[in-house]
């Protein structure tokens, strides 16, 4: 759909200055809401934490898929990745109120609240977008490999690493300059991040050679990587994608994608402890607060499973839209 | 596309308003201190500087992705000028690869050759009688330029510079002269895009010496079983594994019983002789074999006609159709006697590749390929000399080495490669050919994507389709 931009351009300040004073964000925390983008179905399916049941399907820009609250939680954005843009949800409303645009096909991003900054990897326009979020203006155009994917900010603010799929690579960024400080080569198309709590490891899923590595934060090198392989699958069905860790760095968590498990790794041995059957093309993963339930995205199952983290077993399916991507707790 | 201001002036004036009422809230904080509409470049030094842009919030609604140019007030379309600049000038380097590059390289270079002939009637478009292209056919050199623009990234943290140098020639003659001269400029891998013909000559002229040739565009199964050369790698899928891809759908679907419609060309006799192969192989049968004749004339109509030629036979569940010139096989669906489905030339076709493919990362590659290609859609032999480039990148980057023995081992190795479509593709050591997926597409959608699931084996699903070790006289890496 295309509008025009000069009519649009015209109306702008009347209309933001409406919005400013009749839409304010209302106040919303804690409502323990489970969002699941859609990527096929263009939507948010938001399901009531209790009762598992789907209360709002919130219908978004073109092919949603990273969510990330805002500090106060009273936004949710969501990377929009055939319109080029972030909607930003009112959480209390559940509904959308606005779009911040950004390079080609924006997959996952990270946001830095002290800065204001987000950042977002263009998957189509191998670059990665530096955006002022007050402003929503892209300040900053960093060139990286192609398909760049997975985004994390280093805790100071002053760099982030961002990986590319077909470089087979992640890059260390100068988040200020916009440019890239450094290289590390990985196995084959790297996809997402999780950082360990004492903030000396970053954990990056290697889709295509089945693997987590492991970079060593202070050299920026390799120091690790763990290969993954459920009883009864084949190495060409491991595919892991998402990574989710617990806040005392004890248990990671790695969605195996086409291999429909979860794997369950002990970070301080990096010994896998078990699998956990989920389902097909499983790629996002999120634990809940309280680290009792967590939940996965299966892309081809069209649905997401509920997991029992102590148990480690799978409780509930529940049905969401086309292609779920990914899953976020208002918690 | 509707053109840009159509929409908005057709909008009635509450939707218009409402629409922007769903504008982002948070600008209006800062308001007045909007910077002002001009952009500000600043180019930071070394690799990957960011560029500095600075401008009036852009509007907060789907973009138009074909705006103008130079109307250029979008940070991302700013982007854009900038990669095709790049790859514009990428591309006019490799135009120009032929005579020595202006500065000396200072660090190590992987060049390899692409080389193709002039005038290749492969690859000239298939034309109805007057003109009007029925399938459009090109160079699958746009392939090998995206796997270059990817290996881009990776020569800074390398400290290898990857070229591709394009060797056009006149005849298929001349294609062993062509490389032979290249290889004592010290090329080592090419893509050679040439008729299966210009192999044997080439593989006489090569052998024992330190070369890697990339079949990109031959699937003829002799080039593997009889040939059956070290020097070369086959990226194209063969003949054997496009037709086991189909045979294994057909089979899956209970579609055993199979009217075969054989075209007069030689590419038809042995598209024909890879599917009764394929028949034996996973069990299925041919209910008969009908020969056709393109034309009009009354007294062939037993051979030119599609209702008499699918009549007159006990029932089938499917016509398989070899028509390499295409002319005969888009008449025949709808015109056949019974309400069968047709495969192989038409419909349900075997490819390499295709441009509907939704998973492993193929709708990037897709639009890449767009991109470099001028607007074309990705096709099989696209897809192979874009993994030629790609393995020969990999070996460079997981070697770290520009070395040819060290890259070559690396190439042949068990080693696979993202090919984008599922499982990992690598080189069978037997035959050198690539082991791949084979997609069985109609012209807007992927079917199926072969080895079919329950099609097993004993190491890999993928050798499942084509010629597996026992099944080949080609020895070679024993």
């Amino acid at each position: 759909m295309l509008i025009d931009r000069r009519a649009l351009s015209l109306a702008v300040p009347a209309a933001a200055l409406v919005a400013c004073l009749t839409v304010g964000p209302a106040a919303a925390k804690d409502t323990g809401l489970i969002f699941v983008s859609n990527e096929k179905s263009n939507n948010l399916i938001v399901i009531d934490p209790k009762t598992y049941k789907v209360i709002k399907d919130i219908k978004t820009s073109r092919r949603p898929r990273d969510m990330h609250f805002s500090v106060d939680r009273s936004k949710l954005y969501v990377a929009c990745g055939d319109d080029d843009v972030i909607d930003i949800l009112d959480v209390a409303k559940l509904e959308v109120i606005g779009r911040i645009p950004t390079g080609p096909s924006p997959e996952t991003f990270a946001i830095d609240e002290v800065k204001r900054r987000i950042y977002v990897a263009n998957e189509e326009g191998s670059s990665l977008s530096i955006i002022d979020m007050d402003q929503a203006i892209t300040i900053h155009e960093v060139p990286t490999g192609a398909e760049p994917e997975g985004v994390y900010v280093a805790e100071d603010g002053k760099t982030l690493y961002v990986t590319s799929e077909v470089g087979d690579l992640i890059h260390l960024v100068d988040a200020e300059g916009g440019h890239v400080l450094q290289d590390v080569v990985v196995g084959t198309r790297p996809r997402r991040f999780a950082a360990t709590p004492d903030r000396k490891e970053l954990w990056v899923t290697a889709e295509l050679s089945g693997e987590v590595y492991i970079i060593d934060r202070a050299k920026f090198e390799v120091s690790g990587k763990i290969e993954f392989l459920p009883p009864g699958m084949r190495k060409s069905d491991v595919t892991p994608v998402g990574l989710a860790m617990t806040k005392d760095g004890k248990t990671a968590f790695v969605t195996l994608g086409h291999a429909a498990h979860v794997a369950v790794v002990d970070v301080p041995t990096r010994r896998i402890t078990s699998y956990i059957l989920v389902g097909k093309r499983s790629w996002g993963v999120t634990l809940s607060r309280d680290e009792r339930t967590m939940f996965v995205a299966n892309g081809f199952g069209d649905d997401i499973t509920v997991i029992d983290v102590n148990s480690r077993k799978a409780t509930i399916s529940i049905p969401v839209g086309r292609i779920p991507w990914g899953v976020i707790i208002d918690d | 596309m509707m053109p840009r201001g159509m929409l908005s002036s057709m909008m009635p004036r509450g939707m218009m308003s409402s629409l922007l009422s769903l504008l982002w809230v948070r600008p209006c904080r800062g308001l007045g201190l909007l910077p002002p509409p001009e952009r500000i470049f600043a180019r930071r030094g070394g690799w990957g500087g960011g560029r500095l842009l600075a401008q009036r919030a852009p509007h907060p609604l789907p973009t138009a992705r074909k705006s103008s140019r130079e109307e250029g007030s979008h940070p991302r379309l700013g982007l854009f000028a900038a990669l095709s600049a790049a790859v514009l000038a990428s591309s006019t380097q490799i135009a120009v690869a032929q005579t020595p590059p202006p500065p000396p390289a200072p660090q190590p270079r992987v060049t390899i050759g692409y080389v193709d002939i002039a005038g290749d009637p492969r690859h000239e478009p298939i034309k109805a009688y007057e003109r009007i292209v029925l399938k459009p056919r090109e160079s699958p050199f746009a392939g090998a330029q995206v796997g270059m623009d990817e290996a881009q990234a990776l020569s800074r943290v390398l400290k290898i510079d990857f070229a591709l140098e394009r060797i056009t020639v006149k005849s298929a003659q001349e294609v062993t002269p062509a490389v032979t001269q290249a290889l004592e400029r010290g090329i080592h891998f090419f893509i050679v895009d040439a008729p299966a013909e210009a192999f044997r000559p080439l593989a006489t002229a090569v052998r024992g010496r330190e070369v890697l040739l990339f079949n990109a565009t031959a699937p003829d199964d002799w080039l593997r079983r009889d040939l059956c050369a070290r020097e070369i790698v086959h990226t194209l899928p063969s003949l054997a594994m496009t037709s086991d891809a189909l045979m294994q759908h057909l089979v899956s679907r209970k579609w055993r019983d199979i009217l075969v419609l054989q075209g007069p060309l030689p590419a038809d006799a042995a598209t024909t002789k890879a599917f009764e192969n394929s028949v034996k192989k996973f069990g299925a049968r041919i209910i008969a074999n009908r020969p056709f004749k393109a034309g009009t004339d009354p007294r062939e109509r037993e051979q030119n006609n599609p209702l008499l030629l699918t009549a007159g036979t006990r029932d089938y569940d499917v016509i398989f159709i070899a028509d390499d010139a295409f002319e005969f096989a888009r008449q025949v669906p709808y015109q056949t006697v019974r309400p069968r489905p047709l495969v192989g030339a038409i419909d349900l076709e075997p490819v390499g590749w295709h441009w509907t493919w939704e998973h492993n990362g193929a709708p990037q590659i897709n639009t890449r390929f767009n991109r470099a290609s001028g607007g074309r859609r990705m096709e099989s032999a696209d897809w192979a000399a874009w993994i030629a480039v790609k393995m020969v990148v990999q070996a460079t980057l997981r070697t770290r080495s520009a070395e040819f023995d060290k890259q070559r081992a690396f190439i042949l190795s068990d080693t696979g490669f993202d090919g984008y479509k599922g499982l990992a593709v690598s080189v069978r050591r037997w035959d050198q050919q690539v082991r791949q997926a084979v997609f069985l597409a109609t012209p807007s959608a992927v079917i199926a994507s072969a080895p079919i699931e329950g099609f097993l084996h004993r190491t890999n699903t993928l050798d499942s389709l084509g010629d597996d070790e026992p099944e080949t006289p080609c020895k070679l890496n024993k």
